[in-house]
C-alpha cells in the first residue's frame, strides 16, 4: 500500500515537473514569436521598400506566403496526428490532429482573405476560380468539415478514427495546391517559385524571411496551445473517472 | 483671398475641370487598379490577421481557464475524499 502511495506520488511529482518544464518551453516559443512580430513589422513597414509597380499593397505579400506556409504546417501536423491515430489510437496522437486541423483553418483563412485583398488591387477582382485559388479553397474546407465533425460528432472512438481518415486523404490535397501553379498556370504569381523572378532588393527577402520566422513559431505556438487544453481536458476526464468511484461531487 | 474660395477656383486634385465641375458631373476613375486604395487594403489585411489570431488567442484561453477551474475544483474535492477514506 505504502509503495503503491509512493509511487503515486513520484509519478504525481514527475508529472508536475515535465509539466512545468513544458510551460517554460511554450513561454519562451511564445515570447520569441511576439518578438519576431515586432521586429517582422517594423522591416516590411519601415525597411523593406515599396514595390515599384504593384506599390504598397504588394506589402501584404510578406505575411501572405508565410501564413501560407503555416497552413502547410497545420495541415501535416494534422497528418502526422491522424496517421499516429491510426497506427497506435492513442488520444496524444488524436490531440496532435485536432491542433493540426484547427491551425490549418485559422491560416487557411487568413491566407484567402489576405489573398482576396490583394487580387482586388492586382486584378481589380477579390475572387478568380484560377487553380491555386480554387484548390486553396478546397483545402481549408476539408479542413473545416474536419473541425466541424470534432465539434458536433461526439468524442467516441469511430468518430476519431472517421476523422483521422479526413486529416489523411486531406493532406492529398496540399502537393496540389503547390503545383496547380505550374501545372495549370492561372493568374496566381510565382515570384518566388520556380521559374519566378524573385525578390530584387535584399530587405524584401529579409521582410519574406522574418515573415517565415514569425509564422513558423505562430504556428507552433497554436498548435501547442490547442495540445495543451487537449491535455487537461484528459486529465479532467481522468479526476471525473475518480471523482466517480469515490462518490465525490462537485461542490 | 479665403483658403476655400482659393480651393473652389483652382482645378479638381486630379486635374478635371473646375468646382463648377465637380457640382454638376462626377467621373470614374479609369483602369481596374485604381478602384481600391493599396493602402486601404493594406490595412484591412493587417487587421484582419490581428483579429482572427486575437480572437484564437482568446478562445484558446477561456478554454484553458475553464478546464483548469474545473480541474482545481474536482482535485480540492478528490484530495477531501482520499483523505477522509485514509482516516477512516
Amino acid at each position: 500500500m505504502a509503495t503503491s502511495e509512493a509511487l503515486t506520488a513520484g509519478t504525481k511529482v514527475e508529472t508536475s515537473a515535465s509539466r512545468s518544464r513544458g510551460d517554460v518551453g511554450f513561454y519562451t516559443v511564445l515570447a520569441l514569436c511576439a518578438a519576431a512580430f515586432l521586429i517582422s513589422i517594423h522591416v516590411i513597414f519601415f525597411k523593406a521598400p515599396v514595390e515599384s509597380t504593384m506599390g504598397i499593397v504588394q506589402k501584404i505579400f510578406y505575411f501572405h506566403v508565410p501564413i501560407a506556409y503555416s497552413m502547410y504546417v497545420g495541415a501535416a501536423v494534422c497528418f502526422l496526428g491522424s496517421a499516429g491515430y491510426l497506427a497506435r489510437g492513442t488520444r496524444g496522437w488524436d490531440a496532435l490532429a485536432r491542433a493540426g486541423a484547427e491551425c490549418a483553418v485559422a491560416m487557411g483563412v487568413l491566407v484567402l482573405v489576405t489573398g482576396a485583398l490583394w487580387g482586388a488591387k492586382a486584378w481589380g477582382v477579390y475572387w478568380t476560380w484560377d487553380p491555386r485559388l480554387t484548390t486553396a479553397l478546397l483545402s481549408v474546407l476539408i479542413y473545416v468539415a474536419y473541425v466541424v465533425l470534432r465539434a458536433f460528432a461526439g468524442d467516441g472512438d469511430s468518430e476519431r478514427k472517421f476523422a483521422a481518415a479526413l486529416g489523411v486523404l486531406g493532406a492529398a490535397n496540399l502537393p496540389i495546391i503547390h503545383y496547380s501553379v505550374q501545372k495549370w498556370g492561372g493568374n496566381h504569381p510565382k515570384v518566388i517559385t520556380s521559374g519566378g523572378g524573385g525578390l530584387k532588393h535584399p530587405d524584401m527577402k529579409l521582410a519574406l524571411m522574418l515573415g517565415f520566422l514569425t509564422f513558423t513559431l505562430l504556428a507552433v505556438v497554436l498548435i501547442w496551445t490547442r495540445v495543451r487544453i487537449e491535455l487537461a481536458a484528459a486529465r479532467l476526464g481522468e479526476a471525473e473517472e475518480e471523482a466517480l468511484e469515490l462518490g465525490v461531487g462537485e461542490e | 483671398m479665403s483658403a476655400n474660395q482659393a480651393a473652389q477656383q483652382t482645378p479638381g486634385a486630379a486635374g478635371q475641370g473646375t468646382a463648377d465641375d465637380r457640382g454638376t458631373t462626377f467621373r470614374a476613375v479609369e483602369g481596374g487598379n485604381q478602384m481600391q486604395s493599396g493602402e486601404k487594403l493594406l490595412v484591412e489585411a493587417y487587421a484582419f490577421i490581428w483579429i482572427v489570431v486575437l480572437v484564437f488567442v482568446a478562445s484558446m484561453f477561456r478554454r484553458q481557464r475553464r478546464l483548469d477551474r474545473r480541474i482545481d475544483t474536482l482535485e480540492t474535492a478528490l484530495q477531501k475524499a482520499r483523505a477522509k477514506s485514509a482516516g477512516e
